[in-house]
């Protein structure tokens, strides 16, 4: 059965428009996200892995090896199955510090853009023959069915257009870590094209070829060398090595990275592919016997790689042939367009960038992307060539298949990369190029030329492989135990490794704003450029603008550095950003810094188990424990920084702990700053009553510290002090307020003693000068008489008023206890005021609801009202209102005096309970009144309160509160909702 | 990344599993398709033990 050259191509173009056509659909949005962002879609994108070699070439193997074919799809399925031990975290490191390739990864775990090169040069070795494995698969599956066809030209015009897709779809803006979702939507479903194709083929074979499964079992006893050739198990040396080569792989081939780390936008999904990824290489794999089975019952002449090809044809069917031709050519479209992106990447970072870089001047995105572009154009064309020039096609598979052994000399690396932080760069870079060596001389190098050095030795390939594999990981142990490990490589092991969470605590940045972190990177970067750049890493940390915290800038930091990594390669990125935006203060190596290692074991939390787990909740209640306390706790580390920051401190200071964390003691700001510092290089253990000025008020602090011992553990390098803030505010401002009773109740006594001693004199003068009145006609001395007993009665008065003060200002409750209700009390207070004619003309509103009643002594509560009306009165202008109003809030009765004077200036409030203070003229009042009023509403266990009654700016008024316990509580339930004024 | 307890019963399980099974595979008379149904008890728990593994992200 032989097919038309053109129905092949116009079959090929429909498919590869299909192509466009879901990924162009994706770009726009015109498929739901929910679809394009679930996470099958991204396990089917892993599908990509599973190229001609599992669809083609498997059926080839399975003949040869039996169910030795199953190994590559073991060894890529357990590195799936045991994701959380190598998979997942080089996911969390590439997220992180957005690495977008094994070169990336290994530069920036060995800091050194040596390493990235070398990756990528032999990465290119490994894997660019592969390219040329697709293209030959694909020109050889229309060589079979339209054997008088042009190869070359169709292999040509696929390349074409798969340049164009890869360059469309795979190359984005230029910003380099944007997600390809149409990318990764085409090649989902290139995944699924490919597993339904093959399935459909399997059942064709079974059903077609034998009549059911039964069928197969009766045939498969019938050839008992068969049966025993599948189930043949001393070839598992070599299958052992395959497991171990494509595990490796899952990481090492630059496409299943690419897939893998730099599309993945949920950890979850990785989860999912776990599993889900193992279940699709099964059922992918599963069809290979039966159509192996269904190929050699037919006696096919086709070569045994193609049988999923021909299998349609030996029993004449014509559909399945073309879902065999497509499911080959989704195999190799899918691995050509996402390996080159991977690699297109890889020469950027690592091989171009470090020897020409865009100038500031440039548009760097553009810059990129027209570079990206020429990158994948010609690495497929590369791929091409090596398909096209070799005469013997046969030596393309060769190469191809030995090439890829290359991959499995970064196990080591990779291994130590996450589990041995001693592995330095000399040791990676000396054992790749000692099992590199060894791989071109004794694998590549025999395919290649024909040339076998070990022919003598007779040694097998997977001798060779696994010979290479030991020496490539003891050079790297002798290597790296030998030399020197740079303190930044240190650094960058400690945040790879998994057995650690230590890192450098650096303090101290030259930019302290994001506006100086865009001026100082405008130069290497330009202005555009730069200003993009910060402001999408300040998007990325949802940090504000306007943000100067230390903490936040060295997070701001950190994030640029992992944004230019995406954009230019960790390498250049950390060289950039080291230049440019330097650290002012190098710590000591090994200092930790506590904020980050406490973050990160909050986050690794529900992952902690027995005593893991005891440690983490005893960690938890000690930073409870100072967290709450009820004294302000402040933990300083080397150089001043602070590493604890307790809620009191928050409230003590106003500054929340998260924007202080981190930063150097002298970034919080007076007058701590000062208070804090001063205490901690002085020799006291203990400073008492410190004084602080806050804003308008004086606040008194104690402070004690203790010096934080280095810590035995080697790994914990923190010496400080604590410090602890005790606020005294409130107690000094009590023992204030008791020195001031103690002077009052002074001078009452006082004031008793001389109304006493006065008293006695004035009645005698008052008694002669009324003598002098009614005994002498001379007008003139009578009048003067009269003035005596005037005076001497105000004399009587201030007397009387020492007298009562002093008798109430005393702790005894000598006052009668009775019902008084207050509505009564103000129309008394009022009536007795109104007597005095001479008066100017106010008026009174009473606004008391009647109910209202306090316990206590209504002589008293009768003086207090008319003091305060008497005072409202004199403060009023003629013609005003003095309202006197009750009202019930929360059980207590609130009396208020409201008038319309002056009001009582700001400055003087704070003294107006004084005992001969007064605002009034000389002569015009004792300074007695309030005094007394204060004295007499405090043994009535109530409460005053003066403030402005209005917000006007002349003559405000004043409104005196009074509130005293509410004599009744039903009328305390009655009145829930609160009378109006 | 903290390596799970169900992730090392897994790996302990997978292991011993493949010990007991490679004579059950390599019967002479068994069905062709033992290895799939290997394959299959591997990953039904390998999804069970990694269903509650999403929990913590950096």
């Amino acid at each position: 059965m032989t097919f038309d050259l053109s129905t092949l191509f116009i079959l090929g173009i429909c498919y590869l428009m299909l192509l466009f056509g879901i990924a162009l659909a994706t770009d726009k949005g015109w498929i739901p996200q929910r679809i394009t962002r679930h996470p099958i879609v991204y396990v089917l994108s892993l599908g990509v892995f599973a190229s001609v070699w599992s669809y083609y070439a498997v059926t080839g193997n399975a003949f040869r090896d039996g169910f030795g074919y199953l190994a590559p799809f073991i060894g890529i399925s357990l590195a799936f199955l045991f994701s959380p031990v190598m998979l997942r975290p080089i996911l969390d490191i590439t997220k992180s510090y957005q690495l977008s390739s094994l070169a990336d990864l290994l530069a920036f775990r060995y800091r050194s853009p040596l390493a990235g090169t070398l990756t990528t040069i032999v990465m290119l070795m490994g894997v660019t023959p592969l390219l040329s494995l697709q293209i030959q698969a694909v020109a050889s599956s229309v060589a079979i069915l339209a054997p008088e066809a042009s190869q070359t030209a169709l292999a040509a015009a696929f390349c074409l257009l798969i340049t164009l897709f890869a360059i469309f779809f795979g190359t984005g803006r230029g910003a380099g870590r944007e997600k390809h979702e149409g990318l990764v939507m085409a090649i989902a479903f290139e995944s699924v094209v490919k597993l339904l194709a093959m399935l459909s083929v399997g059942g064709f074979a079974i059903y077609q070829g034998f009549g059911g499964f039964a069928e197969v079992d009766q045939w498969l006893q019938a050839q008992p060398e068969l049966l025993s050739s599948i189930k043949d198990t001393s070839t598992a040396g070599s299958l052992h090595v395959t497991v171990i080569l494509f595990f490796t792989a899952a990481v090492a081939s630059p496409h299943m990275f690419y897939m893998i780390f730099n599309e993945n936008n949920d950890p979850k999904a990785l989860t999912m592919a776990s599993w889900a990824l193992p279940l699709y290489f099964l059922l992918l794999s599963l069809p290979v016997m039966p159509i192996l089975w269904a190929g050699l019952k037919a006696g096919s002449t086709a070569p045994l790689d193609f049988y999923p090809l021909t299998i349609g044809a030996d029993y004449g069917s014509p559909l399945i042939t073309m879902i065999g031709f497509l499911g080959g050519l989704s195999a190799a479209s899918g691995l050509i367009i996402v390996i080159t992106l991977a690699l297109s990447n890889m020469c950027l970072n690592h091989l171009i960038l470090p020897v020409y870089q865009p100038t500031a001047r440039n548009d760097i995105y553009r810059w990129l992307l027209w570079k990206r572009r020429i990158l994948i154009a010609a690495l497929i064309w590369i791929g091409f060539l090596l398909y096209y020039i070799p005469d013997d096609k046969l030596s393309v598979r060769a190469i191809g298949n030995v090439s890829f052994i290359a991959s499995l000399q970064f196990l080591p690396s990779i291994v130590a990369l996450l589990y041995w932080p001693r592995g330095n760069k000399n040791g990676y870079m000396a054992g790749l190029l000692t099992g590199v060596l060894i791989w071109l001389l004794f694998l590549m190098l025999p395919v290649v030329t024909g040339v076998d050095l070990l022919e003598s030795t007779n040694l097998s390939s997977r001798e060779i492989i696994a010979i290479s594999l030991v020496c490539n990981i003891l050079i790297f142990v002798i290597t790296s135990l030998w030399t020197h490990t740079s303190a930044e490589e240190r650094a960058s092991a400690d945040i790879c490794a998994l057995d650690t969470i230590r890192r450098r605590n650096r303090t101290g940045l030259v930019a302290r704003s994001p506006d100086e972190f865009i001026a100082k990177l405008t130069k290497p970067l330009g202005e555009r450029t730069a200003t993009r750049e910060v402001l999408q890493a300040l998007r990325d940390l949802k940090i504000d603008q306007q943000e100067k915290s230390p903490h936040s800038m060295r997070l701001l930091r950190g994030r640029l550095e992992a944004n230019l990594s995406g954009l230019l390669g960790p390498s250049i990125a950390h060289d950039l950003i080291d230049r440019f935006l330097p650290y002012t203060i190098e710590s000591e190596a090994g200092a930790t810094d506590v904020d980050v290692i406490e973050s990160r074991i909050e986050a690794y939390r529900s992952n902690l188990s027995g005593m893991a787990e005891d440690l983490d909740n005893l960690r938890r209640y000690h930073r409870q424990v100072l967290l709450e306390l009820p004294l302000g706790v402040c933990s300083l580390g080397e150089q001043n920084q602070i590493v604890m920051w307790n809620h009191t401190m928050e409230k003590l200071t106003g500054t929340p702990g998260q924007s202080v964390l981190g930063a150097q003691l002298s970034d919080i700001g007076e007058p701590w700053a000062s208070l804090i510092h001063d205490f901690t290089v002085g020799d006291a253990a203990h400073a008492h009553k410190r004084v602080v000025q806050v804003k308008n008020s004086r606040r008194f602090i104690s402070l004690h510290k203790a010096i934080i011992e280095k810590s035995a553990t080697h790994k914990i390098k923190q010496d400080g002090v604590v410090i602890l803030l005790e606020d005294l505010t409130e107690t000094e401002l009590l023992e204030e307020e008791l020195t001031h009773s103690e002077r009052l109740a002074s001078i009452g006594r006082l004031a008793a003693g001389v109304a006493h001693e006065i008293g006695n004199p004035i009645t005698g003068i008052a008694c002669l000068a009324q003598n002098i009145r009614d005994e002498t006609d001379n007008d003139e001395l009578r009048s003067m008489a009269r003035q005596i007993i005037e005076q001497t009665d105000r004399t009587s008065r201030i007397v009387q008023s020492l007298v009562n003060f002093a008798h109430s200002g005393a702790n005894k409750p000598d006052h009668t206890s009775e019902v008084v209700t207050v509505e009564e009390c103000a129309k008394e207070a009022i009536t007795l005021i109104s007597l005095d004619k001479k008066r100017k003309d106010i008026n009174y509103v009473v606004n008391c609801r009647q109910s209202l009643q306090i316990l206590g002594d209504s002589q008293r509560l009768l003086q207090v009202m008319i003091n305060l009306i008497n005072n409202a009165h004199d403060a009023s202008p003629a013609g005003s209102t003095i309202t006197i109003a009750s009202k019930l809030v929360s059980g207590s009765v609130q009396i208020s005096v409201t008038d319309e004077g002056t009001g009582i200036p700001e400055e003087v409030r704070d003294r107006i309970f004084e005992p001969f203070f007064t605002t009034k003229e000389p002569g015009e009042g004792t300074g007695l009144g309030l005094s007394l009023v204060y004295s007499i509403v405090e043994n009535l266990d109530g409460h005053i309160d003066i403030l402005n009654a209005s917000l006007r700016r002349e003559n405000p008024g004043t409104r005196v509160i009074l509130t005293f316990p509410c004599y009744d509580g039903a009328a305390s339930a009655a009145g829930a909702s609160p009378d109006a004024l | 990344m903290y390596i799970t307890r169900a992730t090392l019963l897994l790996m302990l399980f997978s292991y011993l599993l493949f010990l007991t099974s490679v004579d059950w595979l390599a019967e002479q008379d068994g069905a062709w398709y033992r290895p799939f149904i290997i394959g299959l008890l591997v990953i039904a728990l390998a999804a069970f033990s990694h269903r509650e593994q999403d929990s913590d992200d950096l």
